[in-house]
């Protein structure tokens, strides 16, 4: 596992005194003990895990279904690599105990029934497709040889 | 520490002697203004006018039938005109306006209803739909699309009476802070055409600040309403989610995104904001709370106490202003710091030590969900398609053809942070950093009534400047994206300058409050704005036409 150091917009703590004073009244004991080491002045510090496959960048296209040019995988590739890394701090982080949150908490879901609804301007729908035969959408042969 | 704040009167000596003697145009040799409308010393000293809810003005002229709609609609049309060859915010304009405005008339005319937002001209990001004009999102891949419905934000917009006047420009799919990310054009800012306008609602906030449109709107995900704000000088607020439906907003990252409104005053953003909330049975993740009425408090400064925000429980973010935050931008928030407390606001420091991870968790969320939301554009049922012989090429080729190169970028990290055996150690890692972000914000604002701190960590810097280094414009939305993070609702509103050159541009900053509180980041915000001496946030462009038609007025006080 490597170090790397990258110069990012700093938090600025006054003291680790006020760090801790902080999360004692809030309680992320954990989390923060954890961080602490993190927010450092200046520089922000963090590791690149060896564990983790570099992103592969002609595999990711193939998999997004966007044919990239030799060119471009080669100007992209270190550009990704480096937000990829800068990634990587999320890992420094003992999160163990605190539960995902998949959207703002703000308030939950409500569903409406599923129940079908014509819609009914279906003339725009079929006017924006590319290449339509009625009643079809076309497109080209779809099984590969390969 | 906020002991040592700068008393805002003296800031605004300071501010006026710099501002004095200096012209803005020698800074633009690119461009060239046409006579009627070139550039003049900014920003106008203590003569400022406080600015007023235009909203509000044209709905008393058209119903007493002082101003036609129409003559209002012109007056618009007239600056869109020859503003818009310098700014290019729009995408496309309406050709209907002033039919429009003349319907409007007629409907005064036989004392019909009209609306809350009759005769009023919004300009609406491309990345919302509209029926009848082209809706882009500032993709090559969806060229010249005309989505087949209006987003719930935009039919509300036409039940209230407003004139929607076109389709502003954007980052592509929303994916940038400079509104350069557009596949179309390049937008600049009407306070120095060299510079960006923020993004990625850049187009709307620029249509505002030149007095393009009344107000507007535009859309947030990781600050994409409020720095656009702020380098413009306007007026932008971000909803909570959920507060206003997405349905009918092109999606970037689902989780975060939401409609927000731009306007010249608190008002105006406020009365937009009223008509476009609400449930949407069209949008699952929309409240079915009930909306109170926050436009009455929208009352004029004439009626306010001597200490009309006594007992406010204001927290300064202490990480937003320390290194890495530019030194002016600082002062100016001070400003507005000590402004509060003159306005009867008790001030205190409060740390969000998850602040700075935030922005990483914020990153591989956004990239991630929109992997997944940008994967529908696929060539076949709508947008660009290439030729291909084989389906798998005609989408990569149409997929290839279609997104620019930030788009890729975030589709293919999006597609590498979701890759089998990584999502733990990305995606569920950046949803348990929202976890942490959420339950420190809720802890600070059990405590204090509005969080502030700056929009952005500097004011709006030169085209291409950060074009090259994602890294670098990434870091711009560190004072934003946390708020996405955690849904909540946040004003942010000019409150000073920067020096820039010989000129100024503007700087706002954040207030922030709790789920579902607009009102009363709303009342605190039009306290402040109409409380706040001696700044005007006319940007040049357009300084002179306003200079003439107020400055009778003030010359008087």
């Amino acid at each position: 596992m490597g170090t790397r150091a990258l110069l990012l917009l700093t938090p600025a703590f006054k003291s680790d005194c006020n760090l801790l004073n902080h999360f004692t009244k809030y309680g992320f004991h954990q989390t923060v003990r954890q961080q602490e080491k993190l927010f450092r002045v200046g520089v922000r510090k963090f590791s690149v895990h060896s564990s983790l496959e570099r992103p592969n960048v002609a595999r990711l296209a193939e998999t997004a279904r966007i044919s990239l040019t030799p060119q471009e995988a080669e100007e992209f590739a270190p550009k990704i690599q480096q937000v990829v890394d800068w990634f990587g701090q999320l890992q420094d982080v003992d999160l163990q105990s605190i539960e995902p949150a998949i959207r703002p908490d703000t308030e939950a879901g409500s569903f409406r029934e599923d129940n079908p609804e014509a819609f009914d301007n279906r003339e725009a729908i079929i006017a924006a497709i590319p290449n339509y035969e009625e009643p079809y959408i076309k497109v080209p042969k779809v099984l590969n040889k390969d | 520490m906020l002991s040592s704040v700068q008393n805002p009167r003296i800031l605004l000596l300071h501010h006026c002697r710099r501002s004095k003697p200096l012209h803005h145009h020698h800074r633009l040799r690119r461009h060239h203004y046409p006579k009627s409308i070139h550039a003049s010393p900014l920003p106008h000293p203590i003569s400022a006018s406080l600015p007023t809810s235009q909203i509000q003005t044209i709905q008393k002229s058209i119903l007493s039938r002082e101003k036609t709609t129409r003559q209002f609609a012109e007056e618009f049309l007239t600056r869109l005109r020859t503003t818009e060859p310098h700014v290019k915010s729009f995408l496309h304009v309406s050709e209907t306006v002033l039919n429009e405005a003349d319907e409007i008339d007629r409907k005064i005319d036989r004392n019909e209803d009209v609306g809350p937002l009759a005769g009023v001209l919004v300009a609406v990001k491309d990345n919302i739909c509209t029926a009848d004009m082209p809706s882009t999102a500032g993709s090559k891949i969806l060229e010249n699309y005309r989505p087949p419905f209006d987003a719930t934000a935009v039919r509300k917009l036409k039940e209230s009476g407003a004139i929607i006047v076109g389709k502003t420009n954007l980052d592509e799919f929303g994916m940038g802070s400079t509104t350069e990310g557009s596949a179309y054009q390049v937008t600049s800012n009407p306070w120095n055409l060299e510079c960006v306008p923020g993004g990625s609602s850049g187009g709307s906030a620029a249509a505002v600040s030149a007095r393009q449109c009344v107000v507007s709107l535009g859309s947030d995900t990781g600050g994409s309403v409020r720095q656009p704000a702020s380098f413009c000088g306007v007026v932008g607020l971000k909803p909570t989610y959920g507060r206003v439906s997405r349905y009918g907003l092109v999606a970037y990252a689902s989780s975060l995104d939401v409609i927000g409104c731009f306007g010249s005053s608190v008002a105006d953003a406020g009365i937009l904001l009223q008509s476009i909330c609400g449930h949407d049975k069209l949008d699952a993740t929309s409240s079915k709370r009930e909306v109170n009425d926050f436009t009455s408090q929208f009352i004029s400064k004439d009626y306010f106490e001597s200490q009309p925000l006594k007992g406010l429980r204001v927290g300064v973010i202490s990480e937003t202003l320390g290194d890495g935050v530019n030194q002016e931008v600082v002062s100016s928030i001070r400003g507005a710091i000590s402004h509060l407390e003159e306005l009867g606001c008790t001030v205190t420091e409060v740390s969000l030590p998850s602040f700075s991870l935030g922005l990483p968790a914020y990153y591989v969320l956004a990239s991630s969900e929109s992997s997944s939301n940008l994967s529908r554009y696929d060539g076949v049922r709508y947008g660009n398609q290439t030729v291909s012989d084989e389906l798998s090429s005609l989408y990569g080729g149409s997929r290839a053809n279609g997104f620019g190169p930030e788009v890729k970028r975030r589709i293919l990290m999006g597609t590498y942070a979701l890759s089998a055996g990584y999502y733990d150690a990305y995606y569920k890692r950046a949803q348990q950093v929202r976890t942490v972000v959420q339950k420190s914000f809720k802890a600070a604002l059990d405590l204090h009534d509005i969080l502030i701190s700056p929009a952005a960590p500097s004011a709006a810097y030169k085209i291409g400047e950060k074009k090259n280094d994602p890294l670098a414009m990434y870091a711009g939305d560190i004072m934003t994206v946390n708020v996405n993070l955690a849904g909540l609702p946040a004003l942010v509103l000019p409150c000073g300058f920067v020096k820039d050159g010989s000129a100024s541009l503007p700087v706002g900053f954040q207030m922030i409050g709790a789920a579902f509180d607009e009102e009363k980041l709303l009342r605190v915000g039009h306290i402040f704005e109409q409380t706040l001496q001696g700044y005007s946030f006319i940007p040049p462009l357009i300084a002179d036409e306003f200079k003439s038609s107020s400055v009778k007025i003030y010359q008087l006080g």
